[in-house]
């Protein structure tokens, strides 16, 4: 096992990579009760084209195949629901589907391994069947209309549309009724079969384990399967334009929401954790809360809150994403817009940023407090190509002479769009 | 520490993190709810260390991003008004020389006992913004309509009742409160509150009884004997007939509430017990998804992707809630409907309520390794007069049989149905 120290944190992640080409993590965690375990596939919303390992033809999917399949998993041919199961061990167990991944989960602070049985069963059986396939578009269609009365999650999407032409982390991740409605159980086999092998999965798990024994117990639970060769997945040609700057939308809320937007060319892999670290320092400079911009904003009224930040990147794709709520959106944008080109013209305070890499060191030192965050941010960084660790070691290595070279690469106007949710 | 003021310390090696939180109780009343509201929106906008909201901000992030937060809470009929700030433990800085602890206590116990002053009133300007501030986090209850949908039936349920308001306040209240009246109001509430002191984090070899007490804006406070309810459900006379309403918003997916009365007589409540029969009632009506709601309404009839149903202790009810298609209102309130009743009946077997209690007991096994979730439950063991150890909280919740979850069942009675609609 490969053993990567993180003194600064003093925090160890042991990491195997099996014959059968799955990966595990594994971060001990002495003295802690919760026990947490997250696999991850690398199927995400995003993958609906593609073409299998050994052949030829392209398969096309309907939008929102990975997240039936999550939902559709915990079905077993016994007839018993593995939620079922593992809820009565009393275990907290879930899952999730984003535009990359697919993750299956539990915490538990006893009956780990009586868990960890089922758990490990179900995620390599899956039973799908035209009645229980059917009886899930019901469920999954209330799940959607949920969605659709959250103005959080239309500002987001919006802005996600106006950035992006043809890539598919425009689309909702559940599909629409419509699509869902085309799925069936050999469209989730053939997904399953392709993306749910061990090569292309990550398992992780924090608490406290015995990295050795823990490993054993999970082998052992793994039922025999061949890596398989690499699946190409087919994503539609993406401009580097955005598609168009403004996008408004009609929802009742008390206060306008908006979204900025930035679409950014993907980080070349050395680059990837810097670039992030650089972009957290700009925007936690540029708008966050000692900023200038938010001081004055706060003042006048215009904003409430502080915004929320989040620059978002895979290897195909990455934008900057600053959301809040705004009496006057246009009056942020226009101020946030000033700021960057002052940032560009005038060169950064060496104070400010040296005290924002201070605040960001300690945000990454937050991170490691609970087994839960920090299993899924290994599995979410692992997903991305990044080691975890990588953040806290390269932080100090991030100057104002970088850090102004990420802001003129990435912070440009003419990618920039702006969504808008507000009331009648 | 002086009378009427606690400091609790939980000394614990699990995280990277200290956490300090002031907690400021007094009685729930339509007169000061919005009165608090207002309050710990201005506090946080300077003090007289740091006079402005960007020197605050400043300071902690100097303190390798230490967060200040604060926030109101409802806990039965007492009005908490909470103060935290979280920073990283000594160990974990670069530079060892820092003394965290001592700088987060300084900086929160300055933030809330030492606020910014001008002509013996709060600073105008801040007021005023936050007025503006405090307005618009009330008019936003309606922004999440699950939410809003739950505390419409609360609201309907404890019509002029202590718990039937809304913890931010209301509009209309906010006129008449200025920069004046609202700090001679700080000022009598400072003096007379209960305040609970929690620290969290790894402390051997600190002597935080001497660091708390030798602070300078703790020392000043003076002793009290504070005013507070201590929380303890009512009893709760028979309902002759349910309460239908019915509201109309902008939504995609109606939401169903319906909130259910717990029927006991005083001293069923006063029996320790009772807190814990209910948790494990609501665990197999609604809490997990092997629940009866969970299992019926969304797996059965695939009429919801939530459904669950939650026990409110302190003011003895459990509320059942469902994000349903509008036309399956009728068939969504009868299954429910059915399952209290089912209840009722005992049609529960012996597994269902171990599967109930494994989930109960892994989230109280589970309490110590959140910092700010082991402040909270504690912080409301002391405001209902109680100390019960998470060791015994587990005890009691193995003691609890099915006579009991039986004897709680037919106790429940339907109160209001709320949808909301388009």
């Amino acid at each position: 096992m490969q053993v990567i120290e993180n003194l600064k944190v003093k925090e160890k992640v042991y990491i195997e990579k099996l014959n059968n080409g799955l990966t595990v993590m594994i971060i001990p965690k002495e003295g802690i009760k919760k026990k947490y375990i997250i696999w991850g596939t690398h199927y995400g919303s995003n993958d609906s084209k593609f073409i299998v390992p050994g052949e030829n033809e392209v398969t096309e999917v309907p939008k929102g195949v990975a997240h039936f399949l999550e939902h559709k998993m915990f079905e077993q041919e016994n007839g018993r629901n593995s939620l079922d199961v593992l809820s009565s061990l009393g275990v907290n167990a879930n899952a999730f589907t984003t535009n990359t991944h697919t993750a299956y989960l539990y915490e538990a602070t006893d009956n780990f391994y009586e868990a960890l049985d089922e758990f490990m069963d179900y995620v390599q059986h899956p039973y799908f069947t035209d009645e229980n396939v059917e009886k899930e578009k019901g469920i999954i269609g209330q799940e959607i209309m949920m969605y659709d009365d959250y103005p959080e999650w239309k500002v987001y999407l919006n802005a996600l549309e106006a950035m992006y032409h043809n890539h598919p982390v425009k689309l909702d991740i559940t599909g629409t009724i419509e699509t869902i409605s085309h799925i069936d159980k050999d469209i989730l086999y053939k997904c399953y079969n392709t993306f749910y092998n061990p090569s292309n999965m990550c398992l992780v798990v924090c608490g406290d384990f015995e990295p050795k024994e823990i490993l054993k117990e999970i082998e052992n639970r793994l039922i025999e399967k061949k890596p398989e060769g690499e699946i190409k997945r087919i994503y539609e040609n993406e401009d580097e334009s955005i598609v168009k700057p403004r996008v408004e939308s009609k929802m009742e809320v008390s206060i306008p929401l908006f979204t900025i937007g930035i679409k950014c060319i993907p980080p070349k892999q050395k680059e990837k954790v810097k670039t992030h670290i650089a972009i957290e320092i700009l925007l936690n400079m540029i708008a966050g809360e000692s900023s200038k911009l938010y001081q004055d904003l706060y003042k006048s009224g215009v904003i409430l809150n502080m915004p929320s930040f989040e620059y978002e990147f895979t290897d195909d794709y990455a934008y900057i994403l600053v959301s809040g709520a705004s009496r006057n959106p246009d009056e942020f944008l226009e101020k946030f817009n000033q700021e960057i080109e002052n940032y560009i013209k005038n060169g950064i305070n060496e104070e400010d940023f040296e005290r924002t890499k201070k605040m960001i060191y300690g945000e990454y030192v937050k991170e490691y407090n609970n087994v839960s965050d920090i299993a899924r941010m290994f599995l979410n960084d692992f997903m991305k190509g990044v080691n975890s660790f990588d953040y806290i070691e390269e932080i100090s290595t991030i100057d104002i002479e970088y850090a102004k070279q990420v802001l003129i690469d990435n912070f440009t106007t003419e990618k920039q769009v702006f969504s808008v949710v507000k009331s009648n | 520490m002086k009378q009427g003021i606690k400091l609790h310390t939980i000394n614990t090696n699990k995280f990277k993190t200290n956490l300090i939180a002031m907690f400021l109780s007094i009685p729930l009343t339509r007169e000061n709810v919005t009165k608090n509201a207002l309050l710990t929106s201005i506090l946080r906008r300077g003090c007289q260390k740091y006079k402005t909201q960007e020197e605050i901000s400043k300071r902690l992030e100097e303190m390798y991003g230490a967060e200040f937060n604060c926030g109101l809470d409802k806990l039965g009929k007492n009005h908490v008004l909470k103060f935290y700030v979280e920073s990283i433990n000594d160990e974990f800085l670069p530079e060892m020389k820092e003394n965290m602890l001592k700088q987060s206590i300084e900086i929160l116990s300055e933030i809330v006992f030492n606020p910014l002053t001008e002509n013996n009133g709060f600073n105008e300007e801040y007021t005023n913004q936050e007025k503006e501030n405090v307005k618009q986090i009330i008019e936003a209850k309606k922004d999440n309509k699950a939410r809003y949908a739950l505390f419409r039936c609360v609201e309907e349920m404890f019509k002029d009742k202590p718990e039937g308001l809304y913890k931010y306040g209301y509009v209309e209240d906010l006129e008449n409160i200025n920069a004046k009246n609202l700090y001679e109001y700080y000022k009598e509430l400072i003096d007379s509150c209960k305040i609970d002191i929690f620290v969290s984090g790894k402390l051997e070899n600190t002597n935080i009884e001497q660091l708390v007490e030798q602070d300078e804006n703790i020392a000043k406070l003076k002793e009290r004997e504070p005013k507070f309810n201590i929380n303890k459900p009512e009893e709760k006379a028979p309902m002759q007939q349910a309460n239908n309403v019915e509201e109309k918003l902008d939504v995609t997916q109606g939401k169903l509430v319906i909130g259910y009365d717990v029927e006991a007589s005083k001293q069923e409540i006063e029996n320790e017990k009772f807190r814990y029969i209910g948790m494990l009632y609501n665990a197999i009506l609604g809490g997990t998804a092997t629940s009866k709601l969970f299992q019926n309404v969304r797996e059965k009839a695939s009429l919801a992707y939530t459904a669950s149903s939650s026990f409110s202790y302190y003011t003895g009810n459990i509320f059942v809630n469902a994000g349903i298609e509008i036309e399956n209102f009728e068939k969504a309130t009868d299954i429910i409907k059915d399952q209290i009743e089912a209840m009722k009946q005992g049609d529960f077997s012996d597994e269902d309520i171990e599967n109930a209690r494994k989930v109960i007991i892994s989230n109280i096994e589970g309490i110590s390794d959140e910092q700010d979730t082991e402040i909270i439950y504690f912080l409301g063991q002391e405001l209902s007069g109680r100390n019960v150890s998470l060791k015994q909280y587990a005890e009691f919740v193995q003691d609890v049989n099915k006579n009991e979850i039986e004897d709680f069942a037919k106790k429940i009675n339907i109160n209001t149905v709320y949808f909301l609609r388009n």
